[in-house]
Formats: structure tokens, C-alpha cells, sequence
């Protein structure tokens, strides 16, 4: 597989490779993505389409010790996203089983 | 007024009051409003009459408060409305004013009768307070008190001194120095004034005139004091004499001021501008200096006059009564007055008067009288004029108005828009056609580029659907080449707009000649291009030529060529890069040449030890793969772009040459030629297995002739059971709303629109011995009722049936093609074989009798169980079209149940609607009519 390996020169040609499949977005503000990715750029912007977005709410009521709040999680799908580039910590294939 | 009760002791007192100065307390009350323009001539009447009352309107008002509001003593006349105090506020500047006193003599002496009437103590109280207030009206007093001897300054010395000393008391005989401050502080007020002095005077004679007859009137009565009245007439000419020398001189000086264009007096407004003040100072003074003399000597005279007369008055009024003095006076009736006035006049003895003195005073006297009576005719008529016409007048003003609203309207407009233009063009011109072809010539050269088509390549493909749309087929792109360099991309054609179409040739010649121009200085610069290049990265000292000098920059001159600015995945290939691509495929090929020898060998011996085992393609490989997959599909994609015609052979074969290598490497990335059992799945399939690997796969089928097609589609049959869509079908089976049955559509439907429609044109073409050998291939690797249960599966057998029957028809066969008998049997055979197998399954095919039997209740409202039915309705058409006659009863048995559920629903009206309806009939009749039978036959 000569040719496969010399068509990785740079981190965005991994990104690349996943263009059209569904990918795995972490963002910041405990949030995450799947969706299937149709576009990205050097901002690593990214347009995704067929995205469930998960929301981690952290709940840390009074008098509760640091690391006992309740995680509650909360979904929404969209259609079609942009995703700004500020916000993307990580881009990954989804895990498979 | 009251004279009863009236004192001789206080006169007395009075008078020595004023020798002592001491009479500022009194003379505190002095406002005099007379000649001030709002003076509303209700002075005239005041004085003659309608004063019975007084006493008991004053007299009893026996405690006066002390809360006077002094504070609006800004304006003289303000204080005239003292509250309680309306007539004997003013009455006591008559009194303390010698100088209009003079011949007032009997109203003063009433005056000061209804002052002593009330209590003395209540009107000391009034002015002798400690309030704030009181320091006000006293400057008024004093002022007066001391200027009062002369008529024209009295008011401005009062003004002046109430702004500039205010708050100073003064004694009650000042010295001249004194006196001049003050009348040089008047004069910065005289000018307003002086209009008003002059009425004032007028104003006063007339008044001094028409008591004079009354007193006379009083003489005829009582003889004996008519002695006295003579006197005391002949004092007060003696003092007019004196005043009318001031007059005159007054009168000249405001001749001066007329001169120097101010406006008549009767117009002069108010306030004047006190640059003009200052102007007339420098008369001024020089007159109050020769009027100071007089001014003394005139308050000497009135000092005697006064109380001389003051005392004639109060013994005269002593014997009249009060009624007697009962007189309408009008300005009206001052005329018929004057005339008797010069009558008394003349007989008046002459005293120490010089007589041409008092001669040469009536005639200017009276015309001036007469001036001012004119003057109040005038503005009275003026006054009815504008009363009578107020209406018309108002409505031509409204009109006038409205007609300047709209003209001032008009004019801002049109400023503004010229204001707009002006704002506009303020850099017209600024620069020179040569500075606009200059940045014009920078802006386009940025637009150039080595591959116009491929820079501007959404435009281009936009535009060329837009055009096949719209039923143009021009072929030309639009974009603007430059011989091989480079060209621009020119977007969509723009539509309409004749000036924006010249535009764009205009730019387009422009771009030519530059890029030509551009194009001859490279030329120029390559022949002295080594030349040029020395030294460019320093000199080095002539020494050191043996050791090279360090390179600062390794330039690669293969790569060079490469341009930097062309994205990755449109890399172009220079020819140099293309050359050792090509070398480099060659060598692949001969590689893959031997590797096929080895395999084919392989392949016909099947366990051949020889075969090299691979584990199936990791993901990423897949990936990376499909990638480069895509490069070489934009490049192969451009290069047909750029097919030369065949007449210019060297291109063509250039061209040509390139284009195969492209397509070589295509074939060989796609690793359809790998063997069957290299791995599992199979490397083809695993590129398949990617929804973007069966997009790319219909693109890349465009630049593959028929032989690796069916070289594809053999492997692709072959190895359907490695096919994602075929291990994963069973999960549409389900009613489960997963991700992953979600993928699996997506999936499924990605292979049918693309894999399956790029391979249909290969077995439509194909013969009948092909597909009976495609159809022995599936039957022989893989089990073809589990096929038949698939989407993809059903679909590639329905196109091998309906080939078939094309085929059997005869319609589109060409003759070489014609089917043999050998072939037809062995067709037979593959059917049979095949109908053999799905047989026990034919319910099965169904997915929903799938769904139902994965123990899923099917729901109409959730599933469209026709839609997704319908396609094994066509198989099962096309599969009893070929079926033998044995075989179409066990077909019809075994899909009896089917059918009938189908159509009793149907018929029974088991059905949401008439769609649903037709829909299952539909279905059953695409079967039965196969067959030869008809839903309408079922009889239930």
C-alpha cells in the first residue's frame, strides 16, 4: 500500500479520509457530535449532516461535593450543521463494535 | 382726592425733609412709566379725575405688609403694580420729581394730600424695612431725587445707576462729579430712551398746559390769588425757558443720532446695538457738560417753583371743593387746549422771559404736538386697517406661508442631492486612465491561473447544467485560455445587459494583451534567465569560486515546475511529474502483470499454494484508498476535459498515453483484478462497502471499457455475499428505528442508485450465454434465496430476467448475438436451478411477511407495506414469465396465500384509503397478469 500511505502528509488528510462518513465530534462546552461529514477547512469548520448532538449537563447542587452532581444528558438531531472550528477539540471515526 | 385734613405743618416738615435730604425715604415710591413703550396712556385720565375714591380706597388701608415683591423692579414700570399701591406709587415720583412737578402742580399737591392722608407711619414702615427688597426701589429714589432736574436723563441715570451701583446709598445732594458719573452712566442707556423722553415731554407739556388752565380757571374764581397765580406762571416760564434750552439742545443731539442712520424715532426700537452706544458716547458727553450748568441752575429754580407752588395749590384747594375738580381730560382734547394755552401765553406778563425765547419755543412746540398727533392717527388707522382686513390678510399670509414652506422645501432638496453629487464626485478625475488600466492589469492578473477549467470548476459544472436545462448544448466553457499557460475562468455566462457583456470583452482583450505582454517579457527574461539569477542570492568574492557557495535554497528544478497553487486534489501534474507517474505505472503494471500471471495460474488451480493470502483491507486502508481512488477520477475526469481532437496526433497520442495511465491506476486501485480468495471480504467489496466507495464507483465505471466492467460485475457477483449490503440486510427486516438501520438504508440505497446502475448497462448489453454464466456464478458462491432476500440481490436477478426476456423477445439482440439453442438450454438449466432453490422461500421475499416473521406487528400507518413489496411483485412477474408450465402452479401455490391477503384486503376495504387500495391490486395484478390471470378472477 505505497501509494495509500504517501497520500497522508498532514493531521487534515486523517480528517480527509472521513469525508462522506459519519465522524465523531468532540466540542467544547461538553457537547458532542456524530454526523456524517460532507466538508471541513483549516478552522476545522466542519459540515455535518444526520447529527445527534449529546449535551452533558452537569448538575452540582448546593452543599453537594465536587464530583457527586448528577450528569444528565440531553440529545437533539439536525438535519444539516455547521460546526464553527473554535469549538472542535477532537474529530474522530466513531468507535466500532 | 381728599384735600381736607391736609397739614400746613407737614408741608413744612416736607420741605424740610427734602433741604435736609433726608427725602429719599419718600421718594423711595418714585417709578415713573410715562414715555416707556408699554406705557398704556391710562396716566392722562389718572390725573384728572376719578379720585373721590381714593381716600377711601388708600386712606383706610391702615396696615400695609411689608412682603412687596421688589424683585421685579428690573423694568420702571414694573414697580408701577406694587400690589395696593397702583396710583400712589406713582403719584409720589410727581411729587419728588421737581422737574415734571413743576407745572403739575395741582394733581402733586392732590397727591401728596392722599399721601399724608394715610398714616405716615404705615408708608414709613413700607419702604423703611430691612427686607432685601427695599435697597432696590430706594437706588430708584435716589437716582431720580438727584437727576430729576434733568427731563432726559432721569430715566437712564435711575437705570444706570440700578446696574451699575446698585446697592449704594447716596446722600440727597451729591456733588456735580457725582452727578456727571451718572449722567455719563445714563447716556449708555439714552439712546433707548431718548424716543421715549421725547413723548414724555410732549406728553408733559400738554399736561403742564391743561392744569394751567385749570388753575387759571381757579384765578378767575378767586381774585386774590390771582397775584400769585401770575407769579408763579411767570416762574415756570422761567423754567420752561430753561428746560426748552435743554430740549433743544436734546433735540439736536437726537437729530444726530437720526442722522447716523437710526430709525425714526417713533420706530426706534427698544434695544439698540451697543457698538452704536459707544459711537454716540463721545457727543453725548460733550452736550451733558454745557447741560450741567443748566441742570443746576434749573433745580434751583425748581426748588422755588416748587414750593411756591405747592403752597398756592394747597390753599386754593383748601377753598375748593372737592367736586369742583371733576375733569374728563382726554388726549383728545389736547388741540382746542394748545390753542387756548398760546392764548394764555400771550397774555401770561413776560417777567424776566426774554420774549423770543418763549415766541420762538410755541411754533416748535406745537409741531411737534401735532407730530405726535399725527403719528397716533396713523397707527390707529393702521391699527383699524388690519382690523377690518384680518381675515383676507391672514388667510393671503397662511398662502404666503405655505408657498415658502414648499419653496424652502424645494431648495433643501435640491441642496442635498447637489450636496450628494458633490460628496460623490470628490474623487472624480483622480486618477489618470493609465492608473486604472495599472490596477486593472494587477486585479486580473490575480484571476489567471494554469487551469481555468479546474479553479473555476463549480461555475463551469453549474453553468453547464444550467445550459443542458435549458436546452442549449454549446459546448464551449466558459472560460478564457491563453494558448497552454493559463487561462480564467469566466463563471456563468452572464445573462442580458448589453453594457455588461461589452464590459466583459473589454476585459477580456485587456487580459489577452497582458497576459501576451507578460508572456514575451518571460521569453525575453528566460534567454537571460542564468544571467539574472547570479548574484541573486549574494556575490561571492572572487576567491572562493572554486567552493561553491552555500546553498541558502534547495530548488528542486522537477518540482519546480509543479505549481504551488494548485489545490492537492486538482493537483496538476506537470509533464515531468506525469512522465514518472507513467514510468512508474509501467512498472506497477509489469508488477501486477506478473502477480496476475501467478494468480491467473492460481486461479485455475484454486489451492495453488502460490496464492498470497491478505488480511481483508483495515478501514483506514479502505479509506485512504478511496481517496486516492478520487484523486485519480478528477484527474481522469479533467483529462477527458481536455481530450484533444484525434486529427492533431501528437497531442492526441500524448493525451491518450496519459489518460491510460490515469485509468490504469484507477483499475489497479480499485483491486478488482486481486483474487477471489486473497481475502474476505474481498478487496473490491471492502471498497465497497463504503458508502463513498460505491458513489466513486459509478464515476470511475465512465472511464472503463466493457471488459473491466464485466471483469467488475463477475467479482462483484461472485463475491455478494462479502457485500456490506447483503451481510447487513436483515436488519431492515426490522421495525427498530436504529442508527445502524438507518445506515444500512443509506447504505443500501447508495448501492442500488450507484453500483447497480453503472453495472445495468453491462448485462443489458450482455449476451445470453453471460448472463446465464453471471447467473451460475451467483448460484454456484452463494446461496440465492438469501440474495433473493435482499434488496440489492432481488434487484441484480430481476435485471437478469428481464434481460433475458428481452433477449427471448428478439427486440434488441443483434444478430451476432442471437442466442443458440446450447445457450438457451443452459439458460433453462440455470432457471430451473435457481427456481429449484427459492421454491420453499417465495413467501419470504416479501420483507413484510420478513417483518412478521422476525415477530414484528406490521402497522400500515407506520410501514408502507406495498411500497416496499412491490419490487418482489415484479420478480416474481419476471420469474413466472420464464417458469416453465409445471412450474407456474407451484408457484401460484405457494404465493396463493399472499395473493389472497392482498386482494381480500382489498376488496374487503381493509384498507386506510382508495391508494392503499389500488395499490395492493396493483401489486397482485403485476403477479397474475405473468400468469395470465387477473385479481378480478379471485372470487371470494
Amino acid at each position: 500500500m505505497d501509494s495509500s500511505t504517501s497520500s497522508i502528509q498532514e493531521p487534515f488528510d486523517l480528517i480527509r479520509l472521513s469525508l462522506s462518513e459519519r465522524v465523531f465530534v468532540k466540542l467544547r462546552g461538553d457537547r458532542e457530535l456524530t454526523g456524517i461529514l460532507h466538508a471541513y477547512d483549516g478552522h476545522m469548520n466542519l459540515i455535518l449532516s444526520d447529527v445527534e448532538e449529546t449535551i452533558m449537563i452537569v448538575d452540582l447542587p448546593e452543599g453537594v461535593a465536587e464530583g457527586q452532581g448528577t450528569v444528565n444528558v440531553a440529545k437533539r438531531k439536525m438535519d444539516m450543521l455547521f460546526v464553527r472550528g473554535d469549538g472542535v477539540i477532537l474529530v474522530s471515526p466513531p468507535s466500532r463494535t | 382726592m381728599s384735600f381736607f385734613g391736609f397739614e400746613q405743618s407737614d408741608l413744612e416738615k416736607e420741605k424740610q425733609r427734602f433741604l435736609e435730604g433726608g427725602i429719599q425715604d419718600t421718594e423711595n415710591l418714585a417709578v415713573f412709566t410715562w414715555g416707556e413703550e408699554s406705557y398704556d396712556g391710562l396716566g392722562d385720565a389718572l390725573q384728572e379725575g376719578g379720585d373721590d375714591l381714593n381716600d377711601e380706597t388708600f386712606g383706610s388701608t391702615g396696615a400695609v405688609g411689608k412682603d412687596f415683591d421688589f424683585s421685579n423692579t428690573g423694568g420702571l414700570h414694573d414697580s408701577v403694580a406694587l400690589p395696593g399701591y397702583p396710583e400712589s406709587s406713582k403719584d409720589p415720583l410727581n411729587q419728588e420729581n421737581p422737574v415734571f412737578q413743576t407745572k403739575q402742580t395741582v394733581p402733586a399737591v392732590q397727591v401728596q394730600s392722599s399721601l399724608k392722608s394715610i398714616p405716615s407711619r404705615s408708608l414709613e414702615s413700607l419702604w423703611d424695612d430691612k427686607s432685601p427688597f427695599s435697597v432696590l426701589p430706594r437706588n430708584n429714589g435716589t437716582a431720580r431725587s438727584t437727576s430729576s432736574s434733568s427731563p432726559f436723563a432721569s430715566q437712564p441715570t435711575a437705570r444706570g445707576l440700578q446696574t451699575l451701583s446698585h446697592g449704594v446709598s447716596q446722600p440727597g445732594v451729591r456733588t456735580l462729579a457725582e452727578i456727571e458719573a451718572e449722567m455719563r452712566a445714563a447716556t449708555q442707556q439714552s439712546r433707548e430712551v431718548t424716543v421715549h423722553r421725547e413723548k414724555l415731554l410732549r406728553r408733559q407739556q400738554e399736561e403742564e398746559y391743561l392744569r394751567e388752565q385749570e388753575l387759571l380757571r381757579q384765578q378767575q374764581e378767586e381774585d386774590e390769588y390771582l397775584r400769585q397765580e401770575q407769579e408763579q406762571q411767570r416762574q415756570r416760564y422761567l423754567y420752561q425757558q430753561e428746560q426748552l434750552q435743554i430740549q433743544r439742545l436734546q433735540q439736536q443731539r437726537e437729530l444726530l443720532q437720526q442722522a447716523q442712520s437710526t430709525p425714526p424715532p417713533r420706530m426706534l426700537p427698544v434695544s439698540q446695538s451697543p457698538r452704536f452706544l459707544e459711537h454716540q458716547r463721545q457727543i453725548l458727553l460733550l452736550q451733558q457738560q454745557q447741560e450741567q450748568q443748566q441742570i443746576l441752575r434749573l433745580q434751583e429754580l425748581q426748588e422755588q417753583l416748587r414750593m411756591e407752588s405747592l403752597e398756592r395749590q394747597l390753599r386754593a384747594q383748601q377753598l375748593n371743593n372737592l367736586g369742583t375738580h371733576h375733569r374728563q381730560l382726554s388726549g383728545r382734547s389736547i388741540s382746542p387746549q394748545l390753542q387756548h394755552q398760546r392764548r394764555q401765553r400771550s397774555r401770561s406778563p413776560p417777567g424776566t422771559i426774554p420774549l423770543q425765547d418763549n415766541l420762538s419755543y410755541h411754533p416748535q412746540n406745537i409741531q411737534l404736538q401735532q407730530r405726535l398727533l399725527s403719528e397716533m392717527a396713523q397707527v390707529e388707522f393702521l391699527r383699524d386697517m388690519q382690523g377690518s382686513n384680518s381675515v383676507e390678510q391672514e388667510a393671503l399670509r397662511m398662502e404666503a406661508m405655505r408657498k415658502i414652506v414648499e419653496a424652502e422645501k424645494l431648495e433643501e432638496k435640491r441642496r442635498r442631492r447637489a450636496a450628494k453629487i458633490a460628496h460623490m464626485s470628490r474623487y472624480n478625475d483622480l486618477m489618470t486612465q493609465s492608473d486604472k488600466d495599472f490596477i486593472t492589469r494587477i486585479q486580473v492578473s490575480q484571476l489567471v491561473t494554469q487551469d481555468p477549467y479546474a479553479d473555476d470548476f463549480y461555475a463551469q459544472a453549474y453553468g453547464a447544467i444550467i445550459r443542458s436545462r435549458m436546452g442549449i448544448h454549446s459546448q464551449d466553457e466558459r472560460v478564457l485560455k491563453f494558448g497552454s499557460s493559463g487561462g480564467i475562468g469566466l463563471g456563468i455566462a452572464p445573462k442580458g445587459g448589453h453594457r455588461r457583456q461589452s464590459a466583459m470583452q473589454k476585459m477580456e482583450q485587456q487580459v489577452e494583451r497582458i497576459v501576451s505582454n507578460a508572456r514575451r517579457r518571460e521569453e525575453e527574461k528566460g534567454l537571460h534567465s542564468l544571467h539574472s539569477l547570479q548574484g541573486a542570492l549574494g556575490k561571492t568574492s572572487g576567491r572562493s569560486y572554486k567552493a561553491a557557495p552555500r546553498q541558502l535554497l534547495q530548488v528542486d528544478s522537477g518540482s519546480a515546475s509543479s505549481s504551488p497553487t494548485l489545490s492537492h486534489a486538482h493537483a496538476h501534474i506537470s509533464k515531468q511529474d506525469s512522465i514518472d507517474a507513467k514510468n512508474k505505472g509501467k512498472e506497477e503494471a509489469a508488477a501486477e502483470a506478473a502477480k496476475l500471471g501467478r494468480e491467473a495460474l492460481g486461479n485455475a488451480a484454486d489451492t495453488s499454494s502460490d496464492l498470497i493470502r491478505k488480511d481483508p483491507l483495515s478501514r483506514r486502508e479502505i479509506l485512504t484508498c478511496l481517496e486516492d481512488l478520487h484523486d485519480l477520477v478528477l484527474k481522469a475526469e479533467q483529462l477527458k476535459q481536455e481530450e484533444p481532437l484525434p486529427e492533431e496526433t501528437q497531442f492526441y497520442s500524448e493525451w491518450e498515453y496519459e489518460y491510460s495511465g490515469v485509468v490504469d491506476q484507477m483499475w489497479n486501485q480499485l483491486k478488482v483484478m486481486a483474487p477471489i480468495a486473497t481475502s474476505d471480504p474481498h478487496p473490491f467489496m471492502s471498497l465497497l462497502s463504503v458508502a463513498k466507495g460505491k458513489r466513486v464507483l459509478s464515476r470511475l465505471a465512465r472511464h472503463f471499457d466493457n471488459q473491466q466492467m464485466l471483469t467488475m460485475l463477475t467479482l462483484l457477483i461472485a463475491c455478494f455475499n462479502q457485500l456490506d449490503v447483503f451481510k447487513q440486510a436483515p436488519l431492515l427486516d426490522t421495525l427498530e428505528d436504529t442508527p445502524e438501520r438507518v445506515e444500512v438504508e443509506r447504505q443500501t440505497n447508495a448501492f442500488l442508485s450507484n453500483v447497480l446502475h453503472s453495472i445495468v448497462s453491462v448485462i443489458s448489453n450482455g449476451s445470453l450465454r453471460l448472463v446465464t454464466g453471471l447467473l451460475g456464478l451467483l448460484l454456484d458462491r452463494n446461496n440465492v434465496s438469501e440474495v433473493a432476500q435482499t434488496q440489492p440481490g432481488l434487484s441484480l436477478l430481476t435485471l437478469f430476467l428481464t434481460r433475458v426476456e428481452v433477449i427471448k423477445e428478439g427486440a434488441a439482440v443483434l444478430e451476432t448475438e442471437l442466442p443458440t439453442v446450447e445457450d438457451a438450454n443452459q439458460w433453462q438449466l440455470m432457471f430451473d436451478h435457481m427456481f429449484e432453490q427459492l421454491t420453499p422461500d417465495f413467501p419470504l421475499l416479501f420483507p413484510s411477511s420478513r417483518i412478521v416473521a422476525r415477530g414484528f406487528h406490521l402497522n400500515q400507518a407506520t410501514i408502507a407495506v406495498d411500497i416496499i413489496d412491490r419490487p418482489v411483485w415484479q420478480f416474481l412477474a419476471a420469474l413466472a414469465l420464464h417458469a416453465l408450465p409445471e412450474q407456474q402452479p407451484i408457484l401460484v401455490h405457494s404465493l396463493r396465500e399472499k395473493v389472497l391477503e392482498n386482494v381480500v384486503g382489498a376488496k374487503k376495504g381493509w384498507v386506510s384509503d382508495e391508494q392503499e387500495r389500488r395499490a395492493k391490486l396493483h401489486n397482485v395484478d403485476l403477479f397474475l397478469s405473468a400468469l395470465g390471470l387477473s385479481s378480478s378472477q379471485i372470487d371470494l
